[in-house]
């Protein structure tokens, strides 16, 4: 069988150039997960210290980051398990708008009489666990490719959502979940140290689970894992259910935090939230990273931001600089092997 | 494994047979057939729906779309995607009007320029990083959008450019109004349609936008450069999007940079209800020209009815799903990711 | 003249008995029977194409024979899949390996079965772990379990899928399991080969096994019983202790053909002037350093077993692969490495083995496929002509007697040997100087294979100098004016074989094997 080898550009330039070095480099970056990322943020955080003269290392700004870190993290963790199976989820757009709707009307409202209090969070959940479903049978049974169905299924919960809601602001008066997002528990934002938990609830089923174990088979070969007898679809549909629950946790909190629910929630929300993953170390040829790397991510991208923002760079550029980012970031963990070509 | 036996298998005649319904022409009588029935419920549902200015509402609106649709399918059929689209057409939508006071009639070619050289862009980060094409072109489209609201508004918030009245007559002369009573976009729709079809059919770089598409191994070893044909498709996608930006701040006479977003999935869903598959390889001008048809007369046979805009967006959605269901080809991947 | 004793004792593992299996236009298997006893390694050894491999598909599940029974344990069983032969303790270890690249080498052992670590729903991992380095005992492997399978040697790889199949019987109860080891010894060195084999004697007092390999020596050292194969049917079974190399040489290509299959009396004298000239080329790992020529209308066989590097060679000509060292000329030109857009320019054609995935577009006509290379001779003022497309496709749809209801056909629907001529008419429509065949007739019915083997005579006497890699010795053989033979990645002779004087392949043999 030929073996396709990559042709061209400078990363094989330089890959021809110092073999070992590269090889070493790959190894040391699997192995030590997460030494880049840390590195990263090492280097982010000087800058930023030095330009801000200071300002950025109080302990106000620091707490800003971590609170504004948690609910990206969080949404990057319900989206790193579906990268990690080898396919994608782009359709966190649609399920948070579709979420923010819900609880804009379940919720203590002006509008109507429903009032249902903490009951909303196992309805997030639900709400989000069953688009996960419908993407997973759509990739599974239909065997649509995972960024085509997950597309489509954005659009279509999009849709939903603004038919539902109709654009309009529904202030939530029901703030007991808004308090508790902007409470501290010795300083640090309970919302972070909720985001922490979720994070290591995850990384253990991860690694210790079979569960967890049958994901990384999948994404490491999935034919091979179909041969040792892992059950790939029924996984898959379970993952993405995750992922959608995930995203409905994350989506209430964040009606709760901005204290309005609109149907435009979740626009904007797939960039940062894959840059987050990606710069994270989850690579998107499936198979590496876990719900740590999915939060360490999306705390170097909230970092950067935040850094970038005290130094009074235009939100829009920001985004540039994101884009950017997660160029490189994708360049930088894919494993070249398994592409052959890329599509 | 060890030297596997490829006879024709039981299976491989199978796929055969199953291959000699979903040839290249069959989607369009598809999609015509869906066209008429459609067609005919929105006219039971309003009258309205089938008048001269209607037709004539639903025609236009199918050109302007038909331009990023035909760009978008040179993307999908070298077998990627393009989903920077939407970021093109309201980057060029806002830096059109901006030209327009320096330039005049020299912005139309400059914004065409610019088209193809982000196209150009996307078809290298995808062949030289080598980043799959809907990363890539998410992640510039994302850039481009930004873009355009800093181009609209520097740091505040993004809000429409509009034209300048005593500018109006660099938009008038090319694209507004009627030449022998049919309205100068439908020429202009008509022009890019053919130029398109003369490409993909009748140039060496366009026949093999199709074999890198069907085959990309193959394209390879049989010599055909793969990064040119690569770039040429997701330039030629440049291009589409960036007549569309034109076309929509001549007709509304100034920029929007929030009017693209919805052109990643009209665009998308116009190549494929017209039959040209995601896996690439198979289509053509003709599907998507009717698919952009259908997409239009889709958007505005539900206004008319009166269906909620938003829920549009949903059935798109569905459709779409439905869409690449029918026209995928199963053989080219053992496992779907 | 053979021994035989296909016959099972109580001692029987597991015997199949007279199984056939037919593709369409090819038999590959028939009335076989094998049958494999109580801690014994039996030695399965044929040339390419005879057989062994659809014959272990068939042991594990992987395909069903169309007649012909599997034996387990005295009682006749069905396998449908392979995890049913796992349960039934039957196990294969794959050239490729099939363990998982990221998960590590205590997952990869336990995968699946890890109800026995559970704690609670969690795994504990020293469990695992000292689980693990139990069972790899088994093997007499010492290593950190914790370490993903990507990082530890070939060898070790091999060790481990040995002991997670040794652990699966054990886990279904089946006291006596069965082991397939295909190849083992192709990508490991020669230490680790001789590690491998010491194991074997030990694992053999836990399994049987069944052992592929193209290199008779080893197999006659380490089986107890040798048996042969050739066009699928079982030609005998020797215990080793009474085979001889030469004999088994023998056995493995012995046999008559009706003269002419090959039309040996079309054969071309070649031309004097050199097409192809191939300097010092190697590729590390793969092959060393070798040279040869073709001349305009020869028509050279490179011959070999598994690992002899011959496919390498081919694929750097092409310009498929980048060499390490040496030249490829054609004509006076030098090509550069690595650029199958200039090989293609310079006159290079090649014909790949799996033409569904690299030989043609599927999902586009005939016209197109063939036209693929000529657009731009068939173009009128910068833009292709459908005429001058159309001409040229039916020309070499007639030249190649490709059968096809139109020229619009897609390739999907044609039958395999219309679609080997497909390719070979669109390289033959680029005026290609050297064609590079890479089993220009596997899966191919009788009948096309015939019309093939007409189109490679003609194509030597219009002066196009061909490389060519058969399916079996004797079409090598056959179609050659000269062989090159190939062992282990070194060229190691040349052979003339003109069609007056063919050597037969018998004298090769011993040489590839």
């Amino acid at each position: 069988m030929t073996e396709v080898s990559s042709k061209g550009g400078a990363l094989s330039w330089l890959r021809e150039r110092f073999p070992a070095s590269f090889t070493a480099a790959r190894t040391w970056l699997r192995r030590f997960g997460i030494l880049p990322q840390i590195l990263s943020l090492a280097i982010i955080v000087g800058v930023f210290a030095i330009g801000t003269k200071g300002k950025y290392l109080s302990w106000a700004n620091i707490q800003t980051i971590l609170s504004l870190a948690a609910i990206p993290a969080i949404y990057a963790i319900g989206l790193h398990q579906t990268i990690v199976l080898g396919g994608i989820d782009l359709s966190v757009q649609g399920v948070a708008s579709l979420c923010a709707v819900f609880v804009g009307i379940l919720l203590k409202n002006q509008y109507n009489s429903y009032n249902v209090g903490l009951w909303i969070i196992p309805i997030s959940l639900a709400i989000g666990g069953a688009a996960g479903v419908i993407s997973g049978l759509l990739n599974t049974g239909l065997r649509i490719p995972s960024f085509m169905a997950t597309l489509g299924m954005s659009w279509i919960l999009y849709g939903m959502a603004v038919l539902i809601g109709k654009a309009v602001n529904v202030q939530i008066l029901d703030t007991r979940i808004e308090n508790f997002v902007s409470a501290t528990l010795f300083g640090i934002p309970q919302i972070a140290i909720l985001a922490v938990l979720i994070a290591v609830i995850v990384q253990m089923v991860q690694d210790r689970t079979r569960f967890g174990r049958y994901m990384y088979a999948i994404g490491g070969d999935e034919v091979i894992a179909k041969q040792a007898g892992v059950k790939v679809k029924g996984i898959k549909i379970a993952v993405f259910t995750m992922a959608g629950a995930i995203y409905g946790l994350a989506s209430l909190l964040l009606a709760c935090r901005l204290g309005w629910a609109t149907s435009r929630m979740g626009a904007g929300l797939l960039f940062p939230t894959i840059t987050a993953v990606t710069v994270g170390g989850v690579a998107l040829t499936g198979g590496i990273g876990g719900a740590k790397n999915a939060v360490l991510g999306a705390l170097i991208v909230t970092a950067l931001n935040d850094g970038l923002v005290l130094m009074q760079v235009s939100p829009y550029i920001q985004q540039a600089v994101n884009g950017v980012v997660l160029i490189v970031a994708v360049a930088l963990t894919l494993d070249r092997k398994k592409l052959g070509f890329i599509k | 494994m060890a030297d596997i036996e490829q006879a024709d298998t039981a299976e491989s005649q199978d796929v055969r047979k199953r291959l000699i319904r979903p040839g290249r022409i069959s989607p369009v009588y598809f999609t015509i057939a869906l066209l008429v029935v459609v067609g005919l419920l929105f006219y039971l549902g309003n009258r309205n729906f089938l008048s001269l200015y209607n037709l004539n509402t639903i025609i236009s609106f199918s050109a302007i779309l038909l331009m990023v649709a035909l760009g978008q399918m040179c993307a999908i059929l070298v077998g990627g995607i393009d989903l920077s689209v939407g970021g093109l057409v309201s980057f060029i939508s806002v830096v059109f009007i901006l030209l327009i006071e320096p330039l005049g009639y020299l912005a139309y070619p400059a914004c065409l320029l610019i088209g193809v050289i982000i196209g150009y862009i996307n078809g290298n980060v995808l062949t030289r990083i080598k980043i799959p094409s809907f990363i890539a072109t998410l992640a510039t489209g994302g850039i481009l959008t930004s873009l355009a609201y800093v181009a609209s508004s520097g740091a505040g918030a993004p809000r429409p450019v509009n034209l300048p009245p005593a500018k109006y007559y660099v938009v008038d002369t090319i694209v507004n109004g009627r030449l022998l009573t049919v309205s100068k976009v439908l020429y202009i729709g008509f022009a890019v349609l053919l130029i398109y079809y003369v490409i993909l059919r009748f140039t060496s770089t366009g026949r093999n936008i199709f074999y890198v598409g069907s085959n990309i191994k193959m394209s390879w070893m049989s010599g055909i450069s793969i990064t040119k044909t690569r770039n040429i498709a997701f330039m030629l996608s440049g291009a589409g999007a960036a007549i569309t930006g034109l076309l929509i701040s001549s007709v509304r006479y100034g920029g929007d940079p929030m009017v693209g977003n919805a052109y990643i999935l009209n665009s998308i869903a116009a190549v494929v209800v017209g039959g040209t598959a995601l896996t690439g390889g198979a289509g053509g001008v003709i599907n998507t020209l009717f698919g952009a048809i259908f997409m239009s007369m889709l958007d505005n046979g539900m206004n008319v009815v009166g269906i909620n805009q938003y829920f549009q967006q949903s059935i798109l959605g569905a459709m779409v799903i439905v869409c690449v269901t029918l026209t995928f080809d199963r053989t080219k991947t053992p496992i779907v990711k | 003249m053979s021994d035989t004793s296909y016959g099972a004792n109580q001692d029987t593992v597991v015997a199949v008995r007279q199984i056939t299996k037919v593709f369409p236009g090819v038999v590959a298997l028939d009335r076989v029977d094998l049958a494999v006893h109580k801690n014994e390694v039996v030695g399965l050894v044929g040339e390419n194409g005879a057989g062994k491999s659809v014959l272990m598909k068939i042991m594990i599940g992987l395909e069903q024979p169309d007649e012909g029974t599997i034996v387990l344990r005295g009682e006749e069983t069905t396998l449908r899949d392979p995890s049913d032969a796992i349960k039934n303790g039957i196990g294969m270890v794959f050239q490729d390996g099939s363990l998982l690249p990221n998960l590590s080498v205590k997952e990869n052992l336990f995968l699946c079965h890890e109800a026995d670590f559970r704690k609670v729903g969690i795994l504990s991992l020293r469990a695992m772990r000292d689980a693990a380095r139990e069972l790899l005992k088994r093997v007499k492997l010492d290593i950190d379990v914790d370490l993903p399978v990507t990082e530890i040697s070939p060898a070790e790889r091999q060790m481990v899928e040995i002991a997670r199949l040794l652990w699966l019987s054990q886990q279904y109860g089946k006291e006596n399991p069965l082991l397939i080891l295909d190849e083992p010894t192709t990508v490991l060195a020669d230490a680790e080969r001789n590690r491998l084999f010491s194991i074997l004697q030990d694992i053999k007092k836990q399994a049987s096994v069944i052992l592929i390999s193209h290199r008779l020596q080893e197999i006659l050292e380490n089986s107890d019983r040798i048996v042969v194969l050739k066009d699928g049917k079982n030609v005998t079974e020797i215990p080793a202790s009474k085979a001889k190399l030469s004999r088994i040489e023998q056995l493995m290509v012995g046999h008559t053909f009706s003269a002419d299959r090959f039309k040996e009396d079309e054969q071309a004298t070649p031309g004097k002037v050199e097409i192809l000239s191939v300097k010092n080329l190697s590729k590390a790992g793969l092959f060393e350093p070798l040279s040869f020529t073709v001349r305009q209308g020869e028509i050279v066989g490179l011959v070999g077993l598994v690992g002899s590097g011959k496919e390498a060679v081919c694929n750097c000509i092409a310009g498929l692969d980048k060499a390490d060292t040496g030249d490829v000329f054609l004509g006076e030109r030098k090509l550069p490495s690595g650029s199958p857009s200039a090989a293609v320019k310079a006159g290079i054609g090649h014909i790949p083995i799996d033409r569904r995935s690299e030989g043609l577009a599927l999902m586009m006509s005939v016209a197109e496929n063939v036209n693929l290379l000529v657009l731009d001779r068939l173009k009128t003022a910068g833009f292709l002509s459908p005429a001058r497309e159309k001409k040229n496709a039916q020309y070499w749809i007639s030249e190649c007697q490709i059968k096809t209801p139109s020229i619009g056909t897609l390739c999907a629907n044609l039958s395999g040997g219309n679609q080997q001529k497909t390719v070979i008419s669109k390289w033959l429509s680029s005026r290609v100087r050297l064609l590079i065949l890479d089993h220009p007739t596997r899966g191919v019915d009788v009948g096309a294979k015939d019309e093939i083997y007409k189109l490679i005579r003609r194509l030597a006497k219009e002066g196009i100098g061909m490389l060519i890699m058969c399916d079996t010795l004797e079409e090598d053989i056959g179609l050659a004016n000269r062989m090159l033979v190939m062992k282990d990645g070194r060229l190691v002779k040349e052979i003339e074989s003109s069609s007056q004087k063919k050597p037969s392949p018998q004298d090769i043999i011993g040489l590839i094997v």
